[in-house]
């Protein structure tokens, strides 16, 4: 066997281009520690500790259970409101957790529109507060968990529609009622798939910055944000982001060791789907506040607030400029998704292709850069590059630096995690058996890549674009810094907005991320459904 | 002897215009052994199915120990029937090993382990307690399909073909071990196939069945 084959290389080469940025990061733990780190060290960094604990542990809870527990409702019962749910349940994924944050604030806040709202109504003083205070950690967890929980919906209920019928009755059989075929087989049996999801949502918790900061919670992005911009220090700023950097290099490590020697896909050639049931009067209502609830605290009520900010410019919002940034975000986050789902697709790929103990425990570094906050890869991005300017295009002007080539390369490093975890789930579906038959009969790496896998994986790569996609729009920070001079996005145009206290003004360019984001989503809604195996019986 | 399961004139159809099964008598005693023989098609799995709760009939009733568990107005669940069923792909849960699948369905804490450890001695798999479906054979997975599906003491196990993708020398061995599993501990059974040989060794009534009824 060639030890030194192109699938063997593939993901080594990948892995070098991925980690460069982070590794000029991390290497400044090994340089020097200024006075500012010490006092960081001694007054806040366990404040910093404790409060991104609170904020995961809440938010892995919320998004476990609002995730799975909307995949159930949706893939097992049929009810009113049902066919809506289905596709509408991912539709927080379209608000970035700081845009949820900026219309709680607006509608919850002492005298913001819900508490004028009831006051109002009920004819109550001023001083009468309806509304708890959302301006602390609860606040934020809340914020997070229902923008976020999509990300274990989507696995969650793309892993329940492929559970076999045949299993779930063997345990109806074994005496289990409906309830408990959820929590004791179905629950277990995606275990990856929601764990996989969960942890998503943790990198995107930790990698947060807009949000936490409105609340004023300290955490690690906080801290390091402070120490640039407060202090000017970026070294220590590099050196807190690597503490993170490593924290959740450890979240995402235990995470690939704990599926211990179960596997989870059941190589049955008779499967069959399950068939849903039919729910009527309470049953039912419970069913319809389970998926209508998530959905109005994520997605309609901001999008209300957002549309009365809106609707107090007018039209003033849609110029030229408006228009332009709006193909800017889209052209992007399309090439984006684009590249990260093909790299993921050839890197999954060459690991099954070519199993290697070695290259599966590197190949997981490759999903990483979705942990680092974006301003910190973008720093560690402008220093690659310029060393690649200097190295390459000595004596001309910078080429690469401040170019679409480092904000494109930022992009993809940061969001490859969201096109693995779909085409590595996809994969996991995929029994060896059918690579075994393809080579007996004679096929190449290639065609079994492009005749038997792509195919089979459609639905795990359109996935992957759409999701990264709807992440890059979003993206803040790695754009402010990466952008070519007058660039601009949706995301800095909002920020620039936001930052000057016009909110109003705010509001257009968020509805439009907000605009961009749904049409991936409904695409990949619509995608899962016709992927619904069909049944067959005897 | 005490009839465990009675079925009275019963019909089913998937859809408006094709019968699955039509007037389906059956009575079968404790500790019976009886086969329903067919080709493929001929409504032998859906007749399983409706017995085990999976479907509802169209026309007809199902009885298990004289209650009426099955007609065109009421349906038991099937976690409610006490009533195993082992299909060909043996449905094993992929995430569990060998022995949490066999105890999946015990309820008593108590008894668990001591029934299981039984199941694991009588099906000659103690060796494989600790394995993973997917790390042992189709044999031997058979076999822990048939354990789990006696852990609970079912009134009636019925087998859905689970020996066809088996092959001929370790399909022999598995109908003389297994039956004599069966005769020891007085399971009624209720094995649908289209292999004779099979039918023969494994059961002492046969019943023939093409295009949804039973023949003669």
């Amino acid at each position: 066997m060639n030890r030194f084959s192109f699938w063997r290389l593939l993901p080594f080469a990948v892995l070098i281009i991925f980690t460069a940025p982070l590794l000029i990061v991390l290497s400044t733990l090994f340089g020097s520690y200024s006075e500012n780190w010490f006092h960081l060290y001694e007054f806040v960094l366990t404040d910093y500790i404790i409060s991104s604990v609170i904020l995961v542990l809440g938010v892995s809870i919320l998004v476990l259970v609002l995730g799975t527990v909307t995949a159930w409702t949706v893939t097992t019962y049929n009810f009113k409101g049902k066919k809506v749910f289905e596709w509408a349940l991912i539709l927080p994924l379209a608000i970035p957790p700081y845009i949820l944050a900026y219309t709680f604030t607006g509608l919850f806040d002492p005298f913001g529109d819900a508490n004028n709202f009831i006051r109002s109504i009920f004819n109550l003083k001023d001083s009468t507060i309806i509304f708890p205070n959302v301006r602390n950690i609860y606040g934020a967890i809340v914020v997070f968990a229902f923008t976020l929980y999509p990300y274990v919906y989507l696995v969650s209920r793309s892993a329940f529609i492929n559970q076999s019928k045949s299993m779930q009755e063997a345990a109806r059989l074994l005496g289990l009622n409906q309830l408990e075929v959820f929590y004791k087989l179905a629950l277990p049996l995606i275990r990856p798939a929601a764990i996989g999801g969960m942890m998503l949502v943790i990198m995107e918790t930790l990698s947060d910055f807009g949000a936490v900061d409105h609340f004023a919670i300290q955490t690690f992005t906080t801290g390091i944000f402070r120490t640039w911009y407060g202090l000017y220090d970026l070294q220590t700023a590099m050196q807190l982001a690597s503490l993170l950097l490593l924290t959740v290099g450890v979240f995402y490590f235990v995470e690939r060791s704990s599926r211990g020697n179960g596997i989870y896909t059941s190589n049955n050639s008779t499967f069959s789907p399950n068939e849903e049931v039919n729910l009527t009067g309470l049953k039912a209502t419970t069913a319809f506040l389970i998926c209508f609830i998530p959905i109005f605290i994520g997605f309609i009520l901001p999008i209300v607030e957002l549309s009365l900010w809106a609707y107090e410019v007018n039209l003033g919002f849609f110029n030229n400029k408006f228009l332009e940034n709006s193909f800017n975000t889209l052209s992007l986050s399309f090439l984006t998704g684009l590249i990260c789902a093909f790299l993921a697709l050839i890197i999954n790929f060459s690991i099954r292709y070519k199993p290697s103990a070695l290259v599966g425990r590197f190949s997981a570094l490759l999903s990483i850069g979705y942990a680092v906050p974006g301003l910190i890869l973008a720093v560690g991005m402008v220093q690659l590059l310029v060393y690649l300017d200097n190295l390459a295009f000595s004596g001309f002007d910078i080429v690469l630096t401040g170019s679409l080539f480092g904000l494109v390369l930022a992009y993809v490093i940061k969001t490859y995690a969201l096109a693995n975890s779909s085409i590595e789930s996809g994969y996991e579906r995929i029994s060896y058996s059918l690579d075994d038959s393809s080579k007996l009969l004679g096929s190449t790496s290639w065609n079994m890549l492009g005749n038997i896998h792509i195919p089979l994986l459609k639905t795990s790569i359109l996935t992957s674009v759409l999701l990264v996609m709807s992440d890059v729009v979003k993206e803040l920070p790695a754009t402010l810094i990466l952008r070519p001079f007058n660039f601009e996005t949706l995301a800095v145009s909002t920020y620039i907005y936001a930052s000057e206290e016009r909110m109003l003004q705010a509001a257009a360019p968020a509805i439009a991320i907000v605009l961009i984001g749904l049409i991936p989503i409904v695409l990949l809604s619509k995608m899962i459904r016709s992927s619904r195996p069909i049944e067959n019986r005897e | 002897m005490n009839n465990i399961l009675e079925i009275i004139n019963l019909s089913h159809a998937y859809s408006k215009n094709e019968n699955s099964i039509t007037g389906i008598d059956l009575d079968i005693q404790e500790g019976e052994r009886v086969s329903i023989l067919g080709p493929s098609g001929c409504g032998k799995s859906t007749l399983l199915r409706l017995i085990a709760g999976l479907e509802k009939p169209n026309q007809g009733e199902i009885k298990i120990k004289g209650i009426k568990v099955s007609s065109k107005e009421k349906l038991l669940p099937p976690e409610k029937r006490n009533v195993g069923l082992v299909v060909q792909d043996k449905a094993l849960f992929p995430h569990l090993s060998v022995y949490a699948n066999i105890c999946f369905g015990i309820k008593k804490n108590k008894t668990k382990d001591d029934m299981t450890s039984e199941l694991l001695t009588l099906f000659k798999i103690e060796n494989l307690k600790s394995k993973y479906p997917h790390e042992i054979s189709g044999g031997e997975q058979q076999r822990v399909a048939l354990a789990r599906s006696l852990a609970t003491n079912p009134d009636l196990l019925m087998l859905d073909e689970p020996f066809s993708a088996l092959d001929k020398d370790l399909k022999e061995t598995l109908y003389s071990e297994i039956s004599l599993v069966f005769s020891e501990r007085k399971t009624t059974i209720l094995l649908v196939t289209h292999d004779q040989n099979e039918a023969e060794l494994m059961t002492e009534r046969q019943i023939k069945m093409e295009k949804g009824s039973f023949l003669g």
